[in-house]
């Protein structure tokens, strides 16, 4: 199992759902999970965690028992860097490029590289190079039967360990440089994932929305394809009284174009047009907070907007807590975890239809992402009528009771049993 | 002998055009003409006028033994009368023949007996008046909104002079007994005519369903079924939407040359023949207690309110309409009390209905809307509107 983030250092839902899903497949699989940083703070049944800023050193692999995500004390979002996806091509567009002469080769500074909060950082693709000779070297040592990867940092490694044992490549999607950056990326990350999705033997996409962008993105052939959600964990959730007198519309996560940041202002200024009990509330930190810090005052909308930065799960929780109403209006988003985790609170959601939790969550309302009427015309309704939030809320429940990681690992189970 | 009792029921409401909140307390005009004019012309296209003309064929062919019945909502007719004139022209001739019944119902196809019984019966009122306006005729048998029925709703109606009801006939109060003959609704003794909706379906829902083990239905195979209930029963009430000649059931699917055909294979068995619901109270006497205590419907498997009346947006929009019962008529203006009155028409919740949202439906297929959810919204927002106007 090759992944980039877990916890308790996570930067989205990449770490959340690859935790998620191990610890259910882990009732099915022996898993080596190779990861670029571990913390001992992390021990999980029946799985071997190698974390590469501990290499060499003794507690390089833990295996204990389980503990719950929750009971980290100090699960933290990291703010460090701003947009960790859309990296900084011009360093690697020298044609003499090429990850092998990136890589490290000391112990000790190899510790380093990925001994820091810092998942990505614009040394990221030395990161992704030496995660590639160290993680292809391992392998070797070890015995298994399939290759499972998330995502583009680690494809290069699982595509040299393919060519070497020639076992079979599972890749698992959770994000595209075509979400990230827009459908006409065209640039290194974009061919790592080319090079990687025409090889794998499987494929697992989030969503069927993904499966579409790969097959339209990418020309991937659509047998090779199966779709399979992310999940949530059941956990206590709670209701708290509001301090501001506003409803809140609720958003978490990364502040970058993926995320539609532009598309906030323009619902607010919409909805701000007609009604004045409604502040947005959006948690996070990305590229693009400070163009759009700037574009709400331009509208003259600062007093509709409260930016909170990044916040630790427990204030996300309480955010949530508070929350009316969550906002989610993603220009493309392979899942996105978040409307899951609000829909837990209990918080009624309007979601873009280019995004693949819409799937899960049919109680949802949801409208193409460019149609701003549409969305500020759901926000209205959520803030003024009770009959459909109630509707929302009690169905939405349902819906998120019924799921379970367990369901998800038992669909990959399937999927390793067609090609081990 | 037993009689064949078919009652077709013709309805089309004033939908909703889009209503985004912007324009609460800015646009007081809420109805879709072109949707309402495109989907009438269809349907009478279509349905309505082909139906009505091969009815008249056979009403002639037949030499008057073929008879039936229609009920026709008041907003059916003003959009008849707004766009296709010709539509009321050949109901006329057909009631013009004497061997058509006219039903009467409540004026905006709505759920008003539930909610206010002085609107029920300020609806059913316009409605007959509306009826004798348009085909001369003055209903003397009533249909209520869906067939939502109940004992009280027959009291209410044999207190206002109509002599029978007709209503679906649920297993559940039926209790084995057969829906094939007249029955007296408990408390009343209103005459109560219940639909066969074993036969009735077999038509209006099944006849080009090709995974129906009886599909393709032939009219002499129907008749056959009609006539193996010789001896058995005295009346078949065959009740179903209009539209299932040419709309629901396309022209295609053969169900014209069905209806072409029917009578007359029906009409070879010397024991059958047709007849209106009021021929059919005036011929045979009720055979047993027909008791209704709660409401029942002819939708969906339940066959209860729960199409309409289940979910907690359909609960809010009915309650906050009939809410303004007073405020409306107190106003006194006509338009905002006809305005009032088309708010009230069934569709608008049935919209609204989740019942098969998790995996699409029947309801889907009925709707302008993409999502119940967009129903609900537009129509509160519409409502919304309203009451700044009142």
């Amino acid at each position: 199992m090759l992944g980039w983030e877990f916890p308790p250092l996570l930067t989205g839902g990449l770490g959340q759902a690859c935790y998620g899903l191990f610890k259910a497949l882990s009732n099915h699989a022996d898993l080596t999970v190779i990861i670029p940083r571990s913390e001992k703070s992390l021990k999980l049944k029946n799985i071997k965690i190698i974390g590469l800023n501990n290499l060499g050193l003794e507690s390089s692999e833990v295996e204990e028992e389980e503990i719950s995500l929750e009971d980290f004390a100090d699960v933290r979002y990291i703010d460090a860097d701003l947009n960790p996806y859309p990296i900084n091509t011009a360093f690697f567009s020298d044609p003499a490029f090429s990850l092998e002469t990136l890589a490290l080769k000391d112990p000790e500074e190899i510790r380093a590289l990925y001994n820091t909060s810092e998942t990505y950082g614009p040394n990221i693709m030395q990161k992704v190079a030496t995660y590639t000779e160290i993680v292809s070297d391992i392998a070797k040592t070890k015995s298994f039967d399939i290759i499972h990867a998330h995502d583009w940092i680690t494809f290069p490694a699982a595509l040299k360990i393919k060519e070497a044992t020639g076992k079979p490549l599972v890749v698992h999607v959770h994000s595209l440089e075509t979400d990230r950056v827009g459908v006409n990326a065209r640039n290194t990350v974009y061919d790592i994932e080319l090079a990687t999705l025409e090889a794998a033997d499987k494929i697992i996409p989030v969503s069927k929305f993904t499966r579409d962008c790969i097959i339209k993105n990418y020309g991937i052939d659509e047998k090779k394809i199966f779709p399979i959600y992310n999940s949530i964990d059941p956990i206590e959730t709670f209701r708290e009284e509001k301090k501001i007198r506003e409803k809140i519309i609720a958003f978490v996560g990364r502040i970058t174009y993926q995320k539609g940041p532009e598309l906030m202002i323009e619902t607010a200024e919409r909805l701000s047009k007609k009604v004045d009990n409604f502040k947005f509330v959006i948690a996070g930190t990305g590229d693009r907070l400070k163009d759009i810090i700037k574009m709400s005052a331009e509208k003259g909308l600062s007093d509709k907007f409260i930016f909170t930065g990044f916040l630790s799960k427990k204030y996300v929780n309480r955010l949530l807590a508070q929350a009316d109403v969550y906002f989610m209006p993603s220009v493309s988003e392979p899942f996105g975890l978040s409307a899951l985790e609000a829909s837990q609170f209990g918080v009624p959601c309007v979601l873009s239809k280019q995004s693949g939790v819409v799937e899960v969550l049919p109680n949802v309302l949801k409208a193409n992402c460019w149609d701003v009427d549409k969305l500020s015309n759901y926000l209205y309704a959520l803030l003024n009528y009770e009959g459909i939030r109630k509707h929302l809320i009690e169905h939405t429940k349902k819906d998120i009771d019924r799921m379970s990681w367990t369901h998800s690992a038992d669909q990959v189970m399937e999927v390793y049993r067609q090609i081990a | 002998m037993t009689s064949i009792c078919f009652y077709f029921q013709v309805h089309q409401p004033f939908r909703l055009k889009d209503f985004n909140f912007f324009k609460i307390g800015s646009d007081h005009f809420y109805e879709n003409d072109n949707q309402n004019k495109e989907l009438l012309y269809r349907i009478a296209d279509k349905s309505y006028l082909p139906a009505n003309q091969k009815i008249l064929d056979l009403i002639h062919q037949s030499g008057g033994k073929f008879r039936v019945s229609y009920s026709i909502s008041g907003t059916a007719l003003e959009q008849f009368e707004a766009y296709r004139p010709d539509v009321i022209e050949s109901f006329r001739d057909l009631v013009k023949t004497g061997c058509v019944e006219i039903l009467a119902e409540t004026y905006y196809h709505s759920l008003s007996f539930l909610y206010s019984k002085s609107e029920f019966e300020r609806q059913v009122k316009k409605h007959s008046d509306k009826v004798k306006a348009l085909l001369g005729v003055e209903p003397k048998v009533f249909r209520n909104t869906e067939l939502i029925y109940n004992n009280d709703i027959a009291a209410a109606i044999n207190k206002m002079g109509y002599k029978a009801i007709l209503c679906e006939g649920v297993d559940r109060i039926l209790n084995e007994r057969s829906p094939n003959f007249v029955y007296k609704a408990a408390g009343s003794g209103m005459n109560c005519l219940l639909k066969n909706y074993k036969l009735s379906d077999d038509i209006a829902f099944r006849f080009s369903n090709q995974n129906w083990d009886e599909y393709p239905l032939t009219a002499p195979k129907f008749a056959n079924w009609v006539h193996s209930v010789a001896g058995n029963g005295e009346v078949i009430n065959l009740f179903m939407d209009y539209e299932t000649f040419g709309e629901h059931q396309w022209a295609e699917s053969g169900i014209f040359r069905f209806l072409e055909h029917l009578p007359m294979e029906v009409l070879k068995h010397p024991d059958f023949d047709f007849k209106t619901p009021s021929e059919i109270v005036d011929t045979y006497p009720a055979k047993g207690v027909y008791d209704a205590p709660f409401f029942t419907s002819w939708a969906d498997e339940e066959r209860d309110l729960s199409a309409w009346l289940e979910n907690s947006m359909q609960g809010e929009a009915i309650k906050r309409i009939y809410n303004l019962e007073q405020k409306v008529l107190q106003k006194g203006q006509k338009e905002l009390v006809e305005v009032w009155g088309k708010l009230q028409t069934s569709d608008h919740f049935y919209y609204m209905s989740t019942k098969f949202w998790n995996d699409g439906d029947v309801h889907k297929y009925f709707s302008p809307y993409d999502s119940p959810f967009d129903a609900y919204i537009n129509y509160m927002n519409v409502l919304s509107d309203f009451e700044l106007c009142i």
